[in-house]
């Protein structure tokens, strides 16, 4: 055990040099990272110049960036418009989309224009 | 603990330099009162002087652990830079309470120094003589010369150690951490950091047995 304290103590010598010598950051590499830090933060200010305003605002400019802006979302409501306008008043050559959604029947006499004795005559 | 073209980092109370009066002590005092979490989200959102506190506060740590871990100069700067590089990039998602940034810096320099070990970088002792380590004032010359021999026969045989007992027992008893928090960084269990320390020192003592007189050190 009293070997085990020496060695202890031997170890902790020289772990107290070594703490001893490791306070101190190069001038010059703390220039560096100071360097890369401002090189970030300037990155980041040129793609986000309007996101100050709070977070809120931040996420409204972010939205409208990934859209293409105010001009895509005019062409977005115009075409959301026109969408509803053909669903409530659709042009005759369109099926009527009220009447594809609900299910209506009808009877349809396939025999109706032609006369029974022809259609028999047909098998000689 | 300042030398020429260095920069003191906090460290437990020792090192720095004195406050200046005035106004000067009062902003001083103000960072000094920040949390790292709080100068993160400062930095992320511009602050300039955040970056300032936080490369004061954390680089020295970065750039010393992997000093002892590399045990070369060149390399452990870049591995400090590029961590520091790390956190400047995180810093808008970094989420306060969920660790501390110390640890996650820790974590990027072992992993940086992993990597380095992996591509086959050589590290040797020797870059470290290149640059002495500036004077301690505290210590007369004799015992800066006995520091240093012992700093330098301490790092040979850190070298000699595996990589993951080295990181532990750099961690551990130079950088001072608690188990846990050194569990976290290399993401082992804490009883796995026990064993990783006790095998480094009996490496370390029997790598250095012999050399007790050498070093300065008696049994009496």
């Amino acid at each position: 055990m009293a070997e085990n304290h020496i060695e202890d103590g031997f170890l902790e010598a020289h772990f107290a040099a070594a703490r001893r010598s490791s306070g101190d950051l190069p001038a010059a590499l703390a220039a560096r990272m100071l360097a890369d830090a401002a090189g970030v933060q300037a990155a980041r200010a040129a793609v986000a110049p309007a996101g100050r305003a709070g977070s809120g605002a931040g996420l409204v400019q972010q939205f409208l960036r990934v859209l293409g802006g105010w001009p895509t979302m005019g062409g977005l409501a115009a075409a959301c418009a026109a969408g509803v306008w053909l669903g409530v008043a659709p042009p005759d050559f369109l099926p009527d989309p009220v009447g594809l959604m609900v299910q209506q029947s009808s009877d349809v006499n396939l025999l109706d224009s032609y006369a029974l004795s022809s259609v028999l005559a047909e098998d000689g | 603990m300042t030398g020429a073209g260095n920069i003191s980092g906090p460290r437990g109370g020792r090192g720095g330099s004195a406050a200046p009066p005035g106004g000067q002590a009062s902003a001083q005092d103000e960072d000094a009162s920040l949390s790292d979490d709080a100068l993160v989200a400062l930095f992320a959102n511009g602050d300039a002087r955040a970056a300032h506190v936080l490369t004061a506060r954390l680089g020295p740590r970065s750039y010393a652990v992997a000093l002892r871990v590399l045990g070369d100069r060149d390399e452990a700067e870049d591995v400090a830079q590029e961590a520091m590089m790390r956190l400047w990039r995180m810093a808008p998602d970094w989420r306060p309470g969920e660790a501390k940034v110390s640890t996650w810096l820790y974590r990027v320099v072992m992993n940086l120094c992993l990597d380095r070990k992996r591509r086959g970088k050589r590290a040797g002792t020797a870059r470290l003589d290149d640059v002495p380590d500036p004077p301690d004032p505290g210590r007369s010359a004799p015992e800066r010369m006995q520091d240093g021999a012992r700093i330098d026969a301490l790092q040979a045989a850190l070298m000699e150690l595996p990589e993951r007992q080295r990181q532990a027992v750099v961690l551990r008893h130079i950088e001072e951490l608690s188990n846990p928090e050194i569990a976290g960084i290399m993401e082992i269990s804490v009883e796995a950091v026990e064993s990783l320390t006790a095998r480094g020192k009996r490496a370390l003592a029997a790598a250095l047995a012999g050399r007790r007189e050498e070093l300065g050190y008696s049994d009496g």
